[in-house]
């Protein structure tokens, strides 16, 4: 049975060609063009993940709307928001609307089903007992990479996949300076260097939203990052 | 040239006003003058009809010998002392070498004296009644009275007294001469007397040097002597305060009359002196030509206005008077008989009554005029002043607008007059206006043009990614590649486009801390080094930490622009280098580096938005375009940290030196925080 996706999107010809791309790779995949639409369908028959654009037609902030009541009835649903400015990040993250990831919507095809595959993976590892080979415990940090979870000072720290990926990245070898370029890499991202910047930032007040005294994070001029070990 | 000085320039114009003044003023001077002319010429004409009728004796025939009327006492001596006021007045005997004996007569009441002066430096001297005489240097003296004629050989032995015999001795002449003779180097004097009972009616010199025999019969020539009758008779015909001579056509003066006195007002006390004289003579007076020995008591009338009359034609001439502010009037016209010039009447007339009237109207007009053109001056130049204030007000206004990029806050200064600097100021303030709509429209345009483009470059993206999954030919894969890589390409064109309206989002967002400059510019320095290749790098830190206060990543961030730059224009090989150092209200962050320097015309713009001093587009090298936005989120952070960003070339001008001068950002107070 494969999974089902839902694209709410209401640039048809991207939304044709997502809708596309991911039934190649298997998915079940639908696209909606608007909210009312979306939320018709959603009241009958939840799919497993969604990815949203944040101005759908008449609205411009009509994927807001829809995450939030999305939300309110599936606390698990993965939620990816697809943006056509990188400003956006900032409103959605300032939102807290509980999306598990913001991408541009230049993003390639590549790094969306990077993204969908790891989040139906943790779908899938959260319903199973934690394995404990798969955590890493660094002091008060706690990640568990399959179900990409991390807690700081047993506090869960709520990521989005593409900081978790960048949390991982600079955690699992503290003291090594990761340039933004292998952050990219790793976080399968494709921004300039003030995006990173924004991303550490915004990844920093997450930390710091726990433990005030949160400074593990070490900004290393003209190369990088480091996780203080 | 200001306007300042413009204006006083034009104040100048009204010197015009003056000037047509002064052209009246002289013009009626003119006027007047050839009024007196007239007047004077007419009563000399006159004057010299009156004497022929009244019938004054024509002087006698030419040539002759003039007896001057000696003032002095004349002591026969043989020294000229006492003739030197007729020195100048010497006639030579007779033409060729007997020019080297020349003689002057004088005469008072009873005596006539004569002088004779020969040049002569060979001496062969005898005396006069020696037999050798007519073979030894003398002097023939030949009398004539009454149709008789006898002759003297007037000659000397040694100096002192001589006694020269009648040749042959006759009852009318005297027997003998007795006389001075005295000699230098160069020549010899005789002088003599003879009492007026027996004054000659024709006399001859005829001069005899021994060392060039030659003897000389020179004609005989009658005595002029001053016209008792006709002086009188000019006093009666002449007009009062006026002078009248009256001398032969050779200028010999036969009789005078009356002398130059000008008006009775010139005894007024409003004498314009000296300051008078000067102004009437410098801007009012005809040339005066005239000629100024006429003003002295000479027995001679020498002078252009007698020669001319003496051919015929009256002439009339101006000359100063003796006094400032004083003019003569002369007028020299001729006297007939027989259709022959006999004599010349000069008649003078010393003015001031004119000068006066017309050194008062200029006076006046120079005070008025100076006053007027005080007064215009002093309009026009207070009003160019405050017309070039207000011009200057609108003008540095209007620059510093535009030094801020367009960007004006409040009205322009004299917006709100009524003039045409009004209207220019609101022109401006209109035109600042479109500048400052333009350029917020180039700010925004960047990222408003990059968030259109998203959508169709997703499309793009994402359709490519679909178009990988089909099945396709090499060929197309070929093709697939290239649009792909064009998309992305694009793609980051789209974002460096979107660029400064991050940056800006970042620095209103921006949070100040406390960090180590110096360390972060060390930091940066070593991640550069990587990015070099081939050039330099060159770092220069203050000792010790540089505590400062403000966004680290941004200052990184706008360090990575300078340096991208830099970069970018140091040849290989070259070098850049990086220097922190403490000032007293900051730090100065440079980044210098050698290659070109800056074109002339970008050196204040290069901080302005979408503006590149790259000549070349990026095109083909496969690099991120440039905007113009990296110098202009410099300038960002800069203005975050209250400084500033300024560009120039070294010194040296072997490369350019971009510097950062920053004060930290403003601590916020611990309320502002909550």
């Amino acid at each position: 049975m494969p999974r089902t996706i839902a694209i709410v999107e209401d640039e048809p010809l991207i939304r044709a060609n997502y809708v596309e791309a991911l039934g190649r790779i298997g998915y079940e995949v639908r696209g909606y063009a608007s909210r009312p639409e979306a939320e018709a369908v959603f009241a009958q028959r939840m799919p497993e993940l969604v990815i949203i654009d944040i101005g759908l037609g008449d609205e411009p902030e009509g994927g807001f709307e829809l995450c939030r009541s999305l939300r309110v009835r599936s606390p698990t649903l993965p939620i990816i928001f697809l943006t056509a400015r990188d400003s956006d990040f900032d409103v959605i993250s300032g939102l807290r609307l509980g999306a598990d990831d913001y991408l541009a919507k230049d993003v390639s095809f590549h790094q969306l089903a990077a993204r969908i595959s790891a989040l139906f993976r943790r779908m899938d590892a959260l319903r199973r007992p934690a394995e404990s080979d798969s955590v890493i415990e660094q002091g008060p940090l706690r990640i568990e990479s399959e179900r990409m979870r991390i807690s700081w000072a047993g506090q869960d720290v709520p990521l989005t996949v593409t900081e978790f990926w960048m949390v991982y990245t600079l955690a699992r070898f503290p003291g090594h300076v990761k340039s933004r370029d292998q952050l990219m890499r790793d976080a399968q991202v494709v921004v300039d260097d003030a995006t990173i910047t924004s991303h550490i930032k915004r990844i920093r007040k997450k930390f710091v939203a726990i433990d005030p005294a949160f400074d593990a994070i070490d900004t290393v001029h003209g190369a990088g990052y480091r996780w203080r070990g | 040239m200001s306007l300042r000085f413009k204006l006083l320039i034009v104040a100048l114009s009204t010197l015009v006003l003056p000037w047509m003044g002064w052209q009246l003023v002289r013009q009626t001077e003119s006027l007047l003058r050839q009024g007196q002319e007239q007047a004077l010429q007419a009563s000399a004409e006159a004057i010299v009809k009156a004497i022929d009728a009244l019938g004054v004796a024509v002087p006698v025939e030419e040539p002759v010998f003039p007896a001057f009327a000696a003032t002095a006492p004349v002591l026969v001596d043989g020294y000229t002392d006492d003739w030197s006021a007729w020195r100048a007045d010497l006639q030579p005997v007779g033409p060729g070498d007997q020019a080297r004996a020349r003689v002057a007569l004088a005469e008072d009441r009873a005596w006539l004296y004569v002088l004779v002066e020969v040049r002569d430096g060979t001496r062969t001297r005898v005396d006069a009644r020696d037999r050798r005489v007519w073979t030894s240097d003398h002097v023939v003296l030949e009398l004539e009275r009454g149709g008789e004629r006898s002759r003297y050989p007037l000659a000397s032995a040694a100096p002192g007294e001589f006694d020269a015999p009648a040749d042959p001795p006759l009852r009318e002449l005297p027997e003998r001469i007795l006389g001075q003779w005295q000699e230098d180097g160069s020549s010899y004097r005789i002088e003599f007397r003879l009492p007026r009972a027996v004054l000659p009616d024709r006399l001859a010199f005829a001069l005899y040097d021994a060392a060039a025999p030659a003897r000389a019969d020179p004609p005989l020539r009658r005595l002029l002597r001053y016209d008792e009758d006709a002086a009188r008779a000019l006093a009666r015909l002449a007009p009062e305060r006026m002078r009248a001579r009256l001398a032969t056509p050779e200028g010999w003066l036969v009789a005078d009359s009356g002398g130059l006195v000008a008006d009775a007002d010139a005894a007024e006390p409003d004498d314009e002196g000296w300051f008078g004289g000067l102004i009437y003579r410098g801007m009012i007076a005809p040339a005066l030509t005239g000629t100024r020995s006429l003003d002295g008591v000479s027995a001679r009338l020498a002078g252009e206005e007698v020669a001319a009359a003496a051919t015929g034609r009256p002439r009339l001439s101006w000359r100063p008077g003796e006094r400032p502010g004083e003019v003569v009037l002369a007028a020299a016209v001729p006297r007939h008989a027989d259709g022959r010039v006999t004599g010349v009447l000069l008649l003078e007339q010393a003015s001031r009554a004119l000068p006066l009237l017309a050194n008062r109207a200029l006076t006046g007009l120079a005070v008025a005029s100076a006053i007027a053109l005080a007064v215009a001056a002093g309009v026009l130049v207070s009003f160019g002043a405050l017309l070039s204030f207000r011009i200057r007000r609108l003008r540095n206004a209007a620059e510093q607008a535009v030094g801020s990029g367009g960007r004006w806050t409040g009205p322009l200064p004299l917006a709100d007059a009524g003039d045409e600097l009004g209207d220019l100021a609101r022109s401006f303030g209109k035109l600042l206006h479109e500048v400052d709509a333009y350029t917020g429209y180039l700010r925004t345009l960047a990222s408003k043009l990059s968030h259109e483009l998203n959508t169709p470059l997703a499309i793009v993206k994402s359709s490519l990614d679909n178009l990988d999954q089909q099945p396709l030919g090499d060929g197309a894969r070929a093709y697939l590649a290239r649009a792909r890589d064009g998309a992305e390409r694009l793609g980051t064109i789209v974002r460096a486009m979107s660029e400064s309206h991050r940056i800006e989002r970042a620095i209103a967002s921006a949070d100040a801390e406390d960090f180590d400059l110096a360390a972060l510019v060390a930091g940066c320095a070593e991640g550069y080094r990587a990015l070099a290749g081939p050039r330099t790098i060159r770092l220069r830190l203050p000792d010790g930490p540089v505590p400062f206060h403000g966004a680290p990543e941004l200052i990184a961030q706008a360090l990575d622009k300078l340096f991208d730059n830099a970069r970018s224009f140091t040849p290989e090989g070259g070098w850049i280098e990086l220097r922190l150092a403490r000032e007293r209200d900051g730090v100065v962050l440079t980044v210098a580096n050698s290659g070109p320097l800056l074109p002339a015309a970008l050196q204040d713009r290069l901080f302005d938005t979408l503006v590149s001093m790259r000549e070349r587009s990026a095109r083909g090298s496969g690099e991120a375009p440039h905007l113009g936005l990296g110098l202009y989120v410099v300038r960002l952070v800069a203005d975050l940290h209250r400084g500033h960003a300024a560009a120039h070339d070294r010194a040296e001008r072997d490369g350019v030196e971009f510097v950062l001068r920053l004060a930290g950002m403003p601590r916020r107070r611990l309320a502002d925080v909550h």
